[in-house]
């Protein structure tokens, strides 16, 4: 039995048929194409799949689809201002290394994004903290806080010119 | 930027456009826009979902397996048992090269030698469906004894897990390396170490999981888009099980999630994905869990290693003897290289001229083992590093002084037969001392607080590419288009580790035009030219000279084709910044397009250069620094900093290679403190196949670290002098880390992972030992 849910994502609305019992990860990447998340356990213990819920950060793979009606989504997809140009996190993800395979990136910018919505100008010990539950594998961690330390800097500079 | 990594250059014979720049990585943009497409984002029209079934028990003939229920249920496509699959013996670890590979898998076997082997596969429209119609499977099993130890396995008396003739469950025959005279070395030696060290079962546990998709079109032609490191090993594995030819199957890896090794291996899904398309006629995708990635995923070996050696007052090592034993798992996979690469490594990294080394490799009822960065060598130093810490506290020398005195120099003969080049270790040994004020830490007061400090240094070498186990090949096509742009074509595999990125900057440097006018095509077995894989450390070293071999070629061609238009001879032209140049310094130049674009009505220039290359071995060397604190009421153990110091030859992307250090570090300290995928030993079953019970350091555990890399042993063979970097860091950082645990609380460890509960227990009988 499907059922139809409404929400916003990334800005737009939009309509999915889904299975009842089916994730809001599930949702996006197969009937919203959406593939940028990504699903690296399926139970909540990796962070790949963090998307921003009603501005609050979510492993998608935890919450249901049809939990999601009515809910404003974003993810990775929509983060770039335009197409041709990156977030200011995707632009210092890519200056200092912050990507090496690449899967947990989505969810660690969703996370770093979340975190710099709340607190523009965040420790190191903060956001290890805020990056707690996602896994990355592959960058030991380091470039991956220099870039989030950067951007704050960034944004901060930016924010009062 | 506030990047840590520094580089020290050493090296001054030309100056370097593009190569040793930290230009912006090619791939990186759509992995941050999550643009990149993995093998798991692939939808195709009409696509299936498949699932296997697993058995739930170890070891065990199949008696029966009833598939009815499976196909009755609504939206169920095909089911696939041993009956429906052909049945060819193929190597799990499919080098072609190998000497040593073991050819003993079937897709689908009637038998089952490890828990959660694939016994079947479904097809569904849905994976839910999919999901249901496995557990409606019924399998009937004649249980066979399990053997889950080492021990239980090689006694004579144990029944075979594979009919291979060997006898005690061997994989190979033992591996015996003798050099010199080892009984005449202990003779001399003044003080003899003997110790077993115990090894956990560490695995890869890469970010995602395995996942393939398979299609077939009208002509019998299979595309598959699968997560693999060796694409092109896929693609002949897939033709000589399936029986169809080379140009009938097409493998497409564009971006992968990790592999660290282990994705060397088929794992069952690839053939059953294709064989379950093929008898449907629709796509099929096959996904793991994360359950799955752990149950039938590949581990690093875990084992044990008796050593012994002895050692001269004055602090010589005069002779060396080990016995290696691994468990090798349910099948042979990687275990003949991991145990000759292993075994071989006690030759070297702390010179010894006397060395008798046995190395043997066993058949289990557990997990499989497989390849994973550091091949053998993350197990075989940390027992000779430990043991050189011990040395040098009875022979009163400090361990940095000690190791820096035994450290392989060049010349030694390296574990593969080669000379070493360069005085790499020493220099990074000395390195880690002067950057972290080693001897005035080691005096620092050591108060009998809660929270105890302490440092510690582990070193490390190891070779770039697998020669001369596998006689490795790298291929590259360098096109120039008639705009002076130019395409790279490699069969090089893209990890993550940012090769392609490194490729285009050699073949910039070559060729004398900007990193941006360099594209890649890759990852295409239809398309690219044939290549081993990404692994053994070996990409930029080996794909990395082949891109610059088949950059050369072009080179000489634009230039012999531009000598004419500037009445010059070919010897006399460069090409710099996209110009051709007079280079007696006439002035004269000539744009690229000009020189190589179309004429007056004539076609543009063909311009097309072939690389190929055939590495025999370099040696990378690196020095660990690790400052831990060991809480001595919990036992828990935190590094607080890693210094650590590489030695790689040139380096083409500094961050790059960075990154590569500090993943392995990450890893390392895995491995060392916390990270073991435990079985029950009474039948089997994996005990904590999941990301929360099987503990991998995060943000919160991870130091920082303060990476430095130097130049100071480029090595011939490599690109601009280029070695590998991908396994080094892993090696040396376990063995930093159980010595820094030593010098904060005086307890040895001999094994890994050492857990707070041991360590506590171990300062429990600590305080008993010095209260009686
Ligand atoms: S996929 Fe959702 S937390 Fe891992
Ligand atoms: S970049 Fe590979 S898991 Fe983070």
């Amino acid at each position: 039995m499907n059922r139809l849910v409404s929400m916003t994502v990334n800005g737009e609305p939009c309509e999915l048929s889904v299975a009842l019992n089916r994730t809001l990860l599930d949702a996006l990447r197969n009937e919203g194409s959406l593939t940028g998340t990504k699903k690296g356990c399926d139970v909540g213990d990796c962070g790949a799949c963090t998307v921003i819920m009603d501005g609050r950060p979510v492993n998608a793979c935890l919450v249901l689809a049809a939990e999601a009606e009515g809910a404003a989504i974003e993810t990775i997809e929509g983060l770039q201002p335009a197409y041709d140009k990156p977030h200011a996190l995707q632009q210092k993800f890519m200056e200092f290394g912050g990507a090496q395979c690449g899967f947990c990136t989505p969810g660690i910018i969703m996370m770093a994004k979340a975190l710099l919505d709340e607190n523009p100008d965040p420790s190191e010990d903060e956001i290890r903290f805020a990056l707690a539950g996602n896994i990355c594998r592959c960058t030991g961690y380091t470039k991956i806080i220099d870039a989030v330390r950067a951007t704050a800097e960034e944004l901060r500079r930016a924010g009062t010119l | 930027m506030n990047t840590h990594e520094r580089i020290d250059r050493d090296l001054s014979e030309r100056d370097f456009t593009v190569v040793g720049k930290s230009v912006k990585r090619s791939d990186t943009l759509e992995k941050v826009t999550g643009a990149a497409r993995y093998a798991g984002d692939v939808a195709l029209p009409g696509m299936l979902y498949a699932k296997m079934k697993r058995s739930n028990i170890a070891h065990a003939r199949i008696k029966s397996i009833d598939t009815s229920k499976a196909l009755a249920l609504q939206g169920v496509k095909a089911v696939l048992t041993h009956q429906d699959v052909p049945r060819v013996l193929h190597a799990g670890s499919p080098h072609p090269r190998s000497a040593s590979v073991t050819k003993d898998q079937y897709i689908l076997d009637e038998r089952v030698r490890y828990w959660g082997e694939g016994v079947a596969a479904v097809a569904a429209v849905s994976e839910e469906i999919a999901e249901r119609a496995v557990a409606l499977i019924e399998v009937e099993y004649d249980p066979l004894p399990g053997l889950f130890t080492i021990e239980a396995a090689s006694d004579p008396a144990a029944p075979p897990i594979h009919e291979n003739g060997l006898g005690q469950n061997y994989v190979l025959p033992p591996v015996f390396v003798t050099r010199g005279d080892v009984d005449k070395g202990f003779g001399e030696a003044d003080l003899v170490i003997e110790r077993e060290y115990d090894l956990g079962r560490p695995t890869p546990a890469y970010m995602e999981p395995n996942v393939c998709v398979s299609q077939w079109d009208g002509n019998g032609k299979l595309t598959m888009w699968t997560s693999t490191q060796s694409a092109f090993m896929v693609r002949g594995t897939l033709a000589e099980v399936l029986g169809v030819p080379l140009n009938k199957v097409r493998v497409i890896v564009d971006h992968m999630g990790g592999g660290f090794g282990a994705k060397q291996d088929l794992f069952q899904n690839e053939f059953l994905c294709a064989l379950l398309a093929r008898r449907t006629g629709r796509p099929v995708k096959m996904e793991f869990s994360r359950k799955e990635t752990f149950v039938g995923g590949r581990s690093r070996h875990p084992g044990k290693i008796w050593l012994k050696q002895g050692f001269t007052r004055d602090g010589r090592i005069v002779a060396r003897e080990a016995r290696v034993t691994f468990n090798s798992g349910a099948y042979g996979s990687h275990g003949p290289g991991v145990t000759n690469v292993g075994t071989a490594a006690l030759t070297s990294l702390y010179r010894c001229e006397n060395v008798r080394l046995e190395g043997r490799c066993i058949y289990t009822n557990s997990p499989i083992a497989g390849a994973f960065r550091g091949y053998g060598v993350v197990q075989t130093y940390y027992a000779l590093d430990l043991m050189m810490d011990e040395a040098a506290e009875k022979l009163g020398f400090d361990p940095a002084e000690f190791k820096l005195m035994n450290a392989v120099r060049e010349g030694d003969m390296a574990p593969s037969g080669h000379p070493i080049v360069g005085h790499g270790l020493v220099d990074c040994i000395r390195r880690v001392m002067e950057e972290t004020n080693w001897h005035e830490l080691r005096r620092r007061e050591k108060p009998e607080t809660v929270k105890r400090r302490g440092i510690g240094i582990g070193c490390e070498m190891h070779g770039s590419s697998a020669y001369p186990g596998i006689k490795e090949q790298g291929n590259a096509i360098v096109k120039m288009n008639e705009d002076g742009t130019v395409t790279l074509i490699t069969g090089t595999a893209g990890l993550g580790t940012g090769a392609h990125t490194a490729l285009s900057q050699i073949v910039a440097e070559e060729l004398g035009v900007p990193f941006e006018a360099v594209s890649v095509v890759q990852g295409d077995t239809d398309i690219v030219p044939w290549d081993i894989g990404a692994f053994a450390s070996h990409t930029t070293y080996l794909g990395g000279r082949a891109a610059q071999l088949a950059a050369a070629d072009v080179r000489r061609q634009v230039l012999e084709h531009a000598a004419p238009l500037l009445k010059a001879e070919p010897g006399d032209l460069a090409i710099r910044d996209g110009f051709v140049v007079v280079a007696n310094g006439s002035n004269q130049s000539l744009r690229l397009s000009e020189a190589v674009g179309p004429q007056r009505g004539m076609p543009a220039v063909q311009l097309v250069g072939v690389g190929t290359y055939m590495p025999t071995k370099s040696y990378s060397f690196a020095a660990h620094f690790a400052e831990v604190e060991v809480d001595t009421e919990t036992g828990e153990v935190a590094v607080l900093e890693v210094v650590p110091v590489h030695e790689i030859g040139r380096v083409i992307h500094p961050i790059a290679a960075a990154g590569q250090i500090e993943g392995g570090i990450q890893q390392g300290i895995g491995h060392t403190l916390s990270e073991d995928y435990v079985i029950d030993l009474t039948d089997g079953r994996s005990l904590n196949p999941s990301f929360v019970d099987y503990k991998m350091p995060l943000s919160m555990d991870m130091p920082s670290i303060r990476t430095i890399i130097i130049e100071t042993a480029p090595d011939p063979g490599g690109p601009y002098g280029a070695k590998g970097v991908g396994e080094d860091p892993i090696i040396a950082i376990g063995p930093a880390i159980a010595n820094a645990i030593y010098d904060a609380i005086g307890v040895r460890f001999h094994h890994y992972p050492i857990t707070p509960e041991q360590v506590l227990n171990a300062l429990k009988t600590k305080a008993n030992e010095t209260r009686q």
